[in-house]
């Protein structure tokens, strides 16, 4: 009897050392954004109907769950629709969460509700679309994305490629919208007047729709002789319209635009036959979120704000030089993954698969 | 008024050239084509390269199929605007259920089959026989298969498989794949229509269910099965696009709703039901496709693009009302010369 109690001891010391050691390692990993006030968290799409999004979504579940503080995490989808996507927000702040991270698809609509939640004492981070207004006044702070610096990155490897200068067609979403607007002001701070951009001012307007881009490219092509690179926002939605190239007997030029699996496998697979397809990639930047999260979590739960202010996409792939990243397929997963993002390859397959 | 009897004169001439019978409707689609095929040469002769057309014929393959299933729904006085539903349903069954599985393409397209003989029977029912308005029974529906299409897919879309892909997006003796399904639905259509007593009956009810009921006519049958046609041929359409397009939206229909619309207006079909013109349908798809080439080849901006479409779509729809005054007299002279173009079946 004796015996065991002091065994009963020795258990309990070690458990004690063992979850103080846990508790430490615990903390050690906590990030600095990380604060100790306990706080929930929302977050709301405008529009969560796409892999991106739901990759998106699950990067910012993953983020804001490395905080212990945040103790509730939660998600709303506009599905499009700007009504819905207003009184997600005034639910989610009538609900009593704490902290919301907004994507406001809608923009500048979105501003009154957004500012009627920050007022009410709410920490509101809007991020990627801008709604207007001004941090401090309308939302706590707007984590937008450097697209200036994509176009900027896409540039210095055309003038790699090709640096005689060429022929470039510049393909983006609806029409005026403002990402491919940076983009092209971040390309024609790299490249002179030898690189000639044949699509009509400012961009081919495709809506990111692979049909309507499958028609654009097909006019383009028959239009002109010799394109030397494209030059796309949307990197995966090419895929069904590269190969209007071989209809017209001429290999794929070179192509600079944003991650997919997809396209990496499309690369893959046809770039032997294709002398001329050389691909570069910047990421498609799932991981805004993350830092619209860390900002969001910094600000409730009274943790160190991030030192960066806006999201500046990394390059991902390179087929020329192999650097950061030779071109990436897994054929064993969906084509609809972005291998770029920092949620793992897998994880993104499970979130694009749960329907 | 000379003008109008001048014209009189000229069109049974032109009819003789062009020996579809009564196709006034057809001449003129046929002659705008031309109009615009020689736009082309002269101002962007790159639109009607081979290369080109091979590029864009697909997709005015796609419009013809879904016009044809429009044409048969405004023959007989309605409206189907579950059209967007039912092409992005069958995009997405055909995406999503083999998920890159080639063995499952057969069972998924044989879902996506029954899913649109469904939609096809609830819209004919609501219709037909409960009398509902066919704009808000469509609406309803169209809504129903966009829940399909989220509980299906979720809004996400998905990759082809790669035999889809070679069948829908491949091409066969240097045409599209996607034009020979047009043809074979062209083919279907007006065969059925113009030469078999159902399809004689069917166009009939569509010009007067009144009368026809009263010859002992099953008028509501072939007023539902109108909607269930329509709905095969958005279905054919929507597994189209998933092959040609490889990584369709979840949402690929939208697209379509008005270029159905716009053809069966072009191809001269009233849109009070009655005869239909399904080759002029399909010839109007053509044109209005390569109206969109030729907008974009000759690179006006997006805008400007929109506006072309718009105006093409307003001078078709002026030209048949021009052509009222001219019809009525048309009709009057075939009738004094034994009114042969009336066929009850």
């Amino acid at each position: 009897m004796k015996c065991s109690v002091r065994r009963k001891l020795e258990l309990a010391a070690v458990a004690a050392i063992f979850t103080l050691a846990c508790s430490h390692l615990a903390q050690a990993q906590t990030p600095s954004w990380c604060g100790p006030k306990k706080a929930t968290l929302a977050l709301l799409d405008g529009y969560g109907g796409n892999s991106w999004r739901q990759v998106t979504t699950a990067s910012g579940k993953q983020e804001a769950l490395k905080c212990p503080s945040i103790t509730k995490y939660e998600y709303a989808d506009g599905q499009g629709d700007t009504q819905k996507s207003i009184s997600d927000i005034k639910a989610m702040a009538a609900k009593g969460i704490d902290a919301l991270v907004v994507f406001p698809d809608a923009g500048p609509a979105m501003l009154p509700a957004i500012t009627s939640v920050y007022k009410s004492g709410k920490v509101i981070v809007p991020y990627r679309v801008e709604a207007g207004g001004k941090a401090g006044a309308n939302y706590t702070k707007f984590i937008g994305t450097d697209f200036k610096n994509d176009g900027a990155n896409w540039g210095n490897w055309i003038k790699g490629v090709l640096p005689q200068g060429g022929n470039l067609l510049f393909l983006s979403g609806p029409a005026g919208n403002s990402q491919g607007l940076d983009e092209l002001t971040g390309l024609k701070s790299v490249l002179g007047p030898e690189y000639k951009f044949l699509n009509p001012e400012p961009f081919d307007v495709t809506n990111w729709d692979p049909a309507l881009t499958q028609k654009v490219l097909t006019a383009e092509i028959a239009k002109n002789n010799k394109i030397d690179v494209i030059v796309s926002d949307f990197g995966p939605s090419l895929v069904g319209a590269l190969p209007l190239f071989k209809q017209s007997g001429r290999s794929i030029p070179a192509l600079a635009t944003s991650d997919g699996n997809s396209l990496g496998c499309f690369w893959t697979d046809v770039h032997g036959d294709n002398p001329d397809f050389k691909l570069f990639t910047v990421s498609t930047e799932n991981d805004n979120v993350r830092l619209a999260v860390q900002w969001a979590v910094a600000a409730v739960t009274e943790g160190k704000a991030p030192q960066e202010e806006i999201f500046k996409g990394p390059v991902f792939e390179n087929s020329v030089t192999g650097k950061p990243s030779p071109v990436q397929c897994r054929k064993d997963l969906p084509g609809q993954i972005y291998l770029s993002a920092q949620l793992s390859a897998d994880d993104q397959a499970k979130a694009v698969n749960t329907k | 008024m000379n003008q109008a009897v001048d014209r009189t004169m000229v069109l049974p001439q032109l009819q003789q050239l062009f020996p579809v019978p009564h196709a006034r409707s057809f001449v003129t689609v046929v002659i705008s084509t031309l109009a615009l095929i020689l736009a082309c040469l002269l101002f962007a002769p790159s639109s009607v390269t081979w290369g080109a057309l091979s590029g864009s014929l697909p997709f005015a393959a796609i419009i013809a199929i879904v016009g044809l299933g429009q044409l048969l729904v405004v023959q007989q006085g309605g409206f189907d605007l579950s059209l967007a539903g039912g092409v992005s349903l069958a995009v997405v069954i055909a995406t999503h259920y083999p998920q890159g599985d080639n063995a499952l393409l057969l069972p998924a397209i044989l879902i996506a089959i029954a899913c649109a003989i469904l939609a096809g029977l609830i819209n004919g029912i609501l219709v037909s026989f409960f009398r509902l308005n066919a704009i808000v029974a469509t609406i309803g529906v169209n809504a129903l298969l966009y829940g399909g299409v989220f509980a299906v897919s979720g809004g996400v879309p998905k990759t082809t498989t790669t035999l889809l892909a070679a069948i829908a997006g491949g091409q066969a003796f240097g045409l599209p794949n996607a034009v020979y399904f047009a043809f074979a639905a062209l083919l279907a259509v007006s065969f059925l229509l113009k030469k078999s007593v159902a399809g004689r009956r069917f166009e009939a009810i569509g010009a007067n269910p009144l009368a026809t009921r009263a010859v002992g006519l099953r008028v509501q049958l072939h007023q539902l099965l109108a909607y269930v046609y329509a709905q095969l041929l958005y279905c054919l359409a929507g597994v189209l696009i998933a092959g040609i397009t490889r990584e369709p939206t979840a949402f690929q229909g939208d697209a379509l709703l008005l270029p159905s619309v716009a053809v069966v207006v072009l191809g001269g079909t009233s849109l009070l039901g009655g005869r239909g013109f399904p080759i002029s349908t399909v010839i109007a798809a053509f044109f209005l496709n390569q109206l969109s080439q030729f907008a974009l080849t000759v690179g006006v901006p997006y805008s400007a693009q929109t506006i072309i479409q718009a105006l093409a779509l307003g001078f078709g729809i002026g030209v048949y009302s021009v052509r009222w005054t001219v019809n009525v007299i048309k009709q009057t002279n075939t009738n004094a010369n034994g009114g042969k173009n009336e066929v009850l079946g």
